[in-house]
C-alpha cells in the first residue's frame, strides 16, 4: 500500500445471500487521480460505491479514506471525512428549490445559513445552474437534476467524490458540460471516482480504468490498456469498439 | 423588521386578531372557541415538527397529548401539587417515549410508522382505563379548579392570553426550522434519507430529535388542556380521533408551513363548533354529521390544494410578485 493512498480497498468482499456481489476487490486512489470504473450491468459497480460510502457493510475487507479505517462506517460519518457520492438514481430533495438543495449540503461545512447560502450560490454557478437556482428540484429535466446532483456533493466540500453514472441519459449538449464539468473539478484539485457506461466519455477523461466483471476486478490500466485488453473486450467491449477506435 | 413584516404578515393578522379579541368581546363561549382554537392550532403546529417538518407521520399523538394531561391531573388530584410540576413531569415521560417512538421511526417507514404510533397510544389506553387504583380507570379525573396562575385556575381571558402565549412560542419554533441549519437538515432528511446521509447529515439521530421534540411539545399542551377542561378521560386523551385531529388540521393548513396547522385549526374548530351546535337540536342521528363534513374538506383540500391554505397563500403571493415584476 502506498503511502500517498487517499483510498485504499483491500480485498473488499460484498455478499446478498448466495451472490458475490463483489469479490475480493483492491483498488488504491491517490489524491488527485481521476479513477474509472466500468463493467457490464450487474458487475457490482454501484455495490461497491455502496460499501465504500457506508450505505452496505463489506462482509470482508477493509475500506480506509486518509488514513482513518471507514469499513462499516454510518454514510454519514464519512461523508463528513470528506467523501461522499451520488446516486445513479438521482435522490434530489423534490420539493425544495435548487438553491435550498445545495444549501443542505453546504451547511455540511458551513455552521450559518448566511455563508451556506452564498457557499451553494457559488457552487450552483460553477454547475452551470444559475439560472434554475428558484426552481423546484423535482421539476427540473434529468439532466440538470444529474448536475444538482453532483452540485450539492460539491458544496460539502469532498476530498474524493464517487460519481455514479452522472451521464447516464444526457443527450449530447448535456454530456458534453458535465464532461467539461469534471474535467475542471479535477483541474482544480478534486480527487474522483466515476462509474460510467459511455465508454467515448470514460476513455476521455480518466486516467486509469478498472474494469470489474460478476464483482471481480478482471483489469486495471491506463484507458489505452483497457482499451486493448482482451478480457475487456471479451466482456464488455466487445469487437466493434475496438474496430471504431482503431 | 420590515421584511419580517412582510413575510409574517399572516401571522400577525392570526395571532393579531387573537389578541385583540379578549378586548372587545366578553361571550364566555366565544373566548372559550378561542382558546381551544389556538390550543388545537399549538397541538398541530407540535405534530406538525414531526409529521410536516420531519416527515414521521404519526397518528399516535394521542400519546404524548395523554401523557401531558395526565401527569398533571393524577399529580393535582393525588397529591396536591402544582399542574406546572405536572407539566415537567409530562414532559419528561414524553421525552422518553418520544425518543422510543423516533427510535421506531428509524426501523419502520411510512404507513408502518404510522400504525404503530396508533398501536402505541391504544396501549397507554388500555393501561389509563384498566388501572383504576391509580388512575381511576375509564371514570376518568377531575382536575380540580383552585384559582391563580400558580394553579393555573384562570378565566377566559387569561386562558386566551395563555393559550396565544403558547401558539405564537410553537409558531416561532417552526419559523426557527425553517431557518435554522438544523432544520434545513432536518428538510434534507424528510425529502430523502439516503441523499441527506451523503452530505454527512446523521439522518437518524436527527429524525430522533424532532419526534422527540414534538412529544414534549404535544405534552405541554395535553397539561394546559386538562386544566383548562377540567378533566381527563381516558378514551378522549388517548384517543386516534385527537391524533386525526392534529394530523388533519395541519395537512389541510398546510404540512411543514408554520402558520399552516394554525390555520387549519381555525377552519376545523369553528366549523365543528358552528355543526355541533347547529345540529344539537336536530335529531339525534345527526350529531356524528361534522364528521362528515370533515371528511368532504379534507378530500377538497387534497384534491385543490395539497399543499393546504398556507399553500394557497404562498401561490397568491408569488402571483402578485410575477404581476410586479
Amino acid at each position: 500500500m502506498s503511502a500517498t493512498a487517499l483510498l485504499s480497498l483491500e480485498r473488499v468482499t460484498k455478499r446478498f445471500g448466495g451472490l458475490t456481489a463483489v469479490r475480493e476487490v483492491s483498488v488504491e486512489v491517490r489524491a488527485g487521480d481521476l479513477l474509472g470504473i466500468i463493467g457490464p450491468n450487474g458487475a457490482g459497480k454501484t455495490t461497491l460505491f455502496n460499501v465504500i460510502a457506508g450505505y452496505y457493510r463489506a462482509d470482508e475487507g477493509r475500506v480506509v479514506f486518509d488514513g482513518h479505517d471507514i469499513t462499516g462506517r454510518p454514510a454519514h460519518a464519512i461523508a463528513g471525512l470528506g467523501l461522499t457520492r451520488t446516486f445513479q438514481i438521482v435522490k434530489p430533495f423534490g420539493n425544495l428549490s435548487v438553491l435550498d438543495n445545495v444549501m443542505i449540503g453546504a451547511l455540511t461545512r458551513l455552521a450559518s445559513t448566511r455563508e451556506a447560502r452564498a457557499e451553494a450560490e457559488r457552487v450552483i454557478a460553477v454547475c452551470g445552474l444559475g439560472p434554475h437556482a428558484v426552481a423546484r428540484a423535482r421539476a427540473l429535466p434529468l439532466g440538470l437534476r444529474k448536475r444538482l446532483e453532483v452540485a450539492r456533493a460539491l458544496a460539502t466540500r469532498p476530498r474524493l467524490l464517487l460519481l455514479d453514472e452522472v451521464m447516464a441519459g444526457l443527450n449530447p449538449t448535456e454530456l458534453g458540460g458535465m464532461i467539461d464539468l469534471v474535467r475542471r473539478l479535477h483541474a482544480d484539485g478534486l480527487t474522483l471516482v466515476v462509474i460510467e457506461h459511455i465508454m467515448a466519455a470514460m476513455m476521455r477523461l480518466a486516467q486509469r480504468i478498472v474494469m470489474l466483471h460478476h464483482g471481480e476486478k478482471i483489469a486495471e490500466g491506463t484507458p489505452r490498456e483497457i482499451a486493448s485488453d482482451r478480457r475487456v473486450i471479451d466482456a464488455y467491449l466487445g469487437e466493434e469498439f475496438v474496430l471504431a477506435e482503431a | 423588521m420590515a421584511r419580517a413584516l412582510a413575510r409574517h404578515w399572516g401571522a400577525l393578522v392570526v395571532f393579531g386578531a387573537a389578541a385583540l379579541v379578549p378586548i372587545v368581546v366578553r361571550d364566555a363561549y366565544f373566548l372559550d372557541s378561542l382558546v381551544l382554537i389556538l390550543l388545537w392550532g399549538a397541538l398541530s403546529a407540535a405534530w406538525n415538527v414531526a409529521g410536516g417538518y420531519a416527515g414521521q407521520v404519526s397518528i399516535g399523538h394521542a400519546s404524548f397529548f395523554g401523557i401531558g394531561a395526565y401527569s398533571a391531573a393524577l399529580l393535582g388530584a393525588r397529591w396536591q401539587q402544582s399542574p406546572w410540576l405536572g407539566m415537567l413531569v409530562g414532559i419528561a415521560l414524553s421525552l422518553a417515549a418520544g425518543a422510543a417512538i423516533g427510535y421506531l421511526s428509524n426501523r419502520l417507514k411510512g404507513p408502518y410508522f404510522a400504525l404503530s404510533t396508533i398501536a402505541f397510544s391504544q396501549v397507554l389506553l388500555i393501561v389509563a382505563s384498566r388501572w383504576r387504583a391509580f388512575t381511576s380507570g375509564s371514570e376518568g379525573i377531575p382536575v380540580p379548579f383552585r384559582p391563580g396562575f400558580a394553579t393555573l385556575g384562570l378565566g377566559h381571558v387569561a386562558w386566551v392570553y395563555l393559550a396565544l402565549a403558547v401558539a405564537v412560542l410553537y409558531w416561532g419554533i417552526q419559523v426557527w426550522l425553517e431557518h435554522s441549519r438544523f432544520g434545513y437538515r432536518l428538510a434534507g432528511v424528510r425529502e430523502d434519507e439516503d441523499a441527506a446521509q451523503a452530505l454527512g447529515i446523521p439522518a437518524r439521530r436527527l429524525k430522533v430529535i424532532a419526534v422527540t421534540a414534538s412529544a414534549a411539545l404535544t405534552s405541554v399542551c395535553g397539561t394546559l388542556w386538562a386544566q383548562y377542561v377540567g378533566f381527563v378521560d381516558p378514551f378522549y386523551v388517548f384517543s386516534v380521533d385527537l391524533s386525526v385531529r392534529f394530523a388533519l388540521n395541519t395537512i389541510i393548513g398546510g404540512m411543514g408551513t408554520a402558520l399552516g396547522p394554525f390555520l387549519g385549526s381555525i377552519l376545523i374548530t369553528s366549523l365543528e363548533t358552528y355543526l355541533r351546535a347547529t345540529l344539537s337540536g336536530v335529531k339525534s342521528g345527526f350529531t356524528g354529521i361534522y364528521l362528515i363534513v370533515y371528511g368532504v374538506v379534507l378530500i377538497l383540500v387534497v384534491r385543490f390544494v395539497p399543499d393546504g391554505l398556507a399553500g394557497v397563500a404562498g401561490r397568491l403571493r408569488a402571483r402578485r410578485a410575477r404581476a410586479h415584476a
